[in-house]
């Protein structure tokens, strides 16, 4: 067996090793690179900030003063808190009740995925059209039974709601989708058993189904909580961070300080902030679901 | 309860309908309220933006889609099977490595990509974005492919190699021809995660090598707001997804979670 054993480690080194590499190149020298660009005030008008690291620390300091920045982080609790917990709430209610077996059901909840495979810019756009009062039907319809609304978008105390509702349209398919397919696993005989000692629907629902579906609630909280954080294309398109910064997520706060005004350096200290956030996140999840943990 | 559910589904889906239906709409249709149910039908907007610069943005997001996602799984593939059969105590290490780059903000990447790329002069070219899209795509392959073949008894290949194939071969002959299920719905996924992209593309191209969503975009910019053009281009933009999303739907919940969950 040693010299299989050997010719097995051989190969599967050589498998292995060209997407160990690749990853590294493409992602980790990346990173590297955005934690030393952190370290400099880069700023692409002027070019010999490129390497000076004689004040490493200061993007840093300035974050740490910035009123802007913390209000961008301010708008993310929100907007992921909402969007979070409303997507939960929405996608358990469906699941609940599409958790038949019956070929109609089986069809809606195909065609219930919709917004979720919609590429995101689409998904913008309904929304943009939506929220525009001059061809949106919802303000058609606001119009002719008497309400003045305003433009969401541009009004200050609807904006992020405006917001949240988009996001939390284009994403309650996948927690629905996550807790159907958790439901599918449930042992029948625990709810038959129920049934037997005369268990009211709600009773079932609250004491056998609701304990049975928290695990996947948990992990399909934390998958959109870390997806929350990288909303983009919804807030570029809808309101463009505004009024004011009243819808501004940190990461779009990184994006205008990068691509709007050339302070590289610094938006490079606000991405390196977020990407620590994503990675303890996602080490949360690994330690959740117990990925890489072999039992042989 | 079927009602219900119907009636739901209908409110659900009535933005993603307006829009598609406003894509066959005349301007004049467009700001016409309340609609009129049974309006004249137009193709106007769809020929619009077929003979406009639109199509090389359609035919850039194709090939930049397609060439990434093949890159990915020839790379990925092999990877995939050797951590399912190969035991080591890094695996939970590369598994955080792996989630982490699927996980990371765009711009996190973007940022080092564009200083980078000005330099190699990468910017607005295929080759830029296919590179870039590596950066999900390839982790996407080992992430969906690694549960699949953890599901492939190891006895298969055992067998071939007691017969005296190599590991080579055994993957080669046995296990690959077996992958076929995986691998498409995994190509797939590729395919879509790359074709939606929008942040990259935004920033890493300009003109030669935009992608379609970002062309959409700029019909909102430039050329004032033609709204029946921005209709028609979303539209064919989400064509492919929604095909192809039908098609491997019984693996969405795997691919956007890695097999957090069994099932």
């Amino acid at each position: 067996m040693g010299k299989i054993a050997r010719q097995q480690h051989r190969f599967f080194v050589w498998c292995v090793a060209p997407s160990l590499a690749v990853l590294a190149v493409i992602t980790l020298l990346p990173s590297l690179y955005l934690l030393a660009t952190s370290f400099t005030p880069l700023n692409l008008t002027r070019p010999e900030t490129l390497w000076d690291f004689s004040q490493p620390l200061e993007s840093y300091r300035q974050l740490w003063n910035d009123t802007r920045f913390h209000n961008s982080v301010w708008v993310q609790i929100k907007l992921s808190f909402w969007t979070v917990l409303l997507q939960l709430l929405i996608g358990l209610g469906l699941a609940l009740l599409l958790n038949m077996r019956t070929r109609l059901i089986e069809a809606l909840r195909t065609v219930f995925l919709i917004p979720m495979v919609l590429p995101p810019i689409v998904v913008a756009i309904i929304w943009k059209v939506i929220y525009t009062p001059d061809i949106s039907p919802m303000h058609g319809i606001f119009r002719a039974v008497g309400w003045n609304v305003p433009a969401l978008i541009t009004d200050p105390n609807w904006a992020l709601t405006s917001i949240i509702i988009a996001d939390t349209w284009e994403w309650f398919p996948f927690t629905m989708l996550m807790v159907l397919a958790a439901l599918q696993m449930m042992p029948q005989e625990l709810l038959d058993a129920a049934k037997v000692d005369g268990a009211s629907p709600w009773q079932l629902t609250w004491y056998i189904t609701l304990p049975f579906v928290q695990g996947v609630l948990l992990v399909a909280g934390l998958f959109r909580l870390i997806d929350s954080i990288k909303a983009f294309p919804l807030i570029f398109i809808l309101t463009d961070g505004g009024p004011g910064s009243l819808t501004e997520v940190t990461n779009y706060y990184s994006y205008l300080q990068a691509f709007n005004f050339s302070y590289l350096g610094f938006s490079s200290a606000i991405t390196v902030v977020l990407l620590a956030a994503t990675i303890v996140l996602s080490w949360v999840i690994v330690r959740v679901v117990g990925w890489g943990v072999r039992v042989d | 309860m079927h009602a219900l559910a119907l009636a739901l589904l209908l409110l659900a889906l009535s933005p993603f309908l307006w829009l598609v239906l406003m894509s066959f709409k005349t301007n004049a249709e467009i700001f016409r309220f309340p609609p009129r149910l049974l309006f004249d039908a137009t193709l106007a907007n769809y020929a619009a933006l077929w003979t406009s610069e639109f199509r090389n943005s359609f035919a850039n997001s194709l090939v930049v889609s397609v060439v990434s996602t093949a890159l990915s799984l020839l790379i990925g593939v092999p990877a995939a099977y050797a951590l399912s059969r190969w035991t080591t105590r890094a695996g939970g290490t590369v598994t955080l490595w792996i989630l982490a780059s699927r996980m990371a903000p765009p711009i996190a990447f973007t940022i080092p990509y564009f200083l980078v790329y000005r330099h190699l002069e990468l910017l607005d070219t295929w080759t830029g974005l296919i590179i870039i899209y590596l950066t999900f795509n390839l982790s996407l392959v080992i992430w969906m492919m690694r549960p699949f073949y953890d599901q492939l008894p190891r006895s298969l290949e055992e067998a071939a190699w007691i017969d005296g194939a190599t590991m080579w071969q055994g993957f080669h002959r046995i296990i690959l021809p077996l992958s076929g299920p995986g691998l498409a719905a995994t190509a797939i996924l590729c395919f879509l995660f790359a074709w939606n992209d929008f942040f990259f593309a935004l920033i890493l191209t300009r003109t030669e090598a935009m992608t379609a969503p970002v062309a959409v975009v700029n019909f909102m910019n430039y050329e004032g707001w033609e709204w029946g053009r921005i209709a028609a281009g979303g539209t064919m933009i989400m064509l492919p997804v929604l095909v192809f999303s039908f098609v491997v739907r019984r693996y969405l919940v795997h691919g956007l979670t890695g097999g957090a969950l069994k099932g």
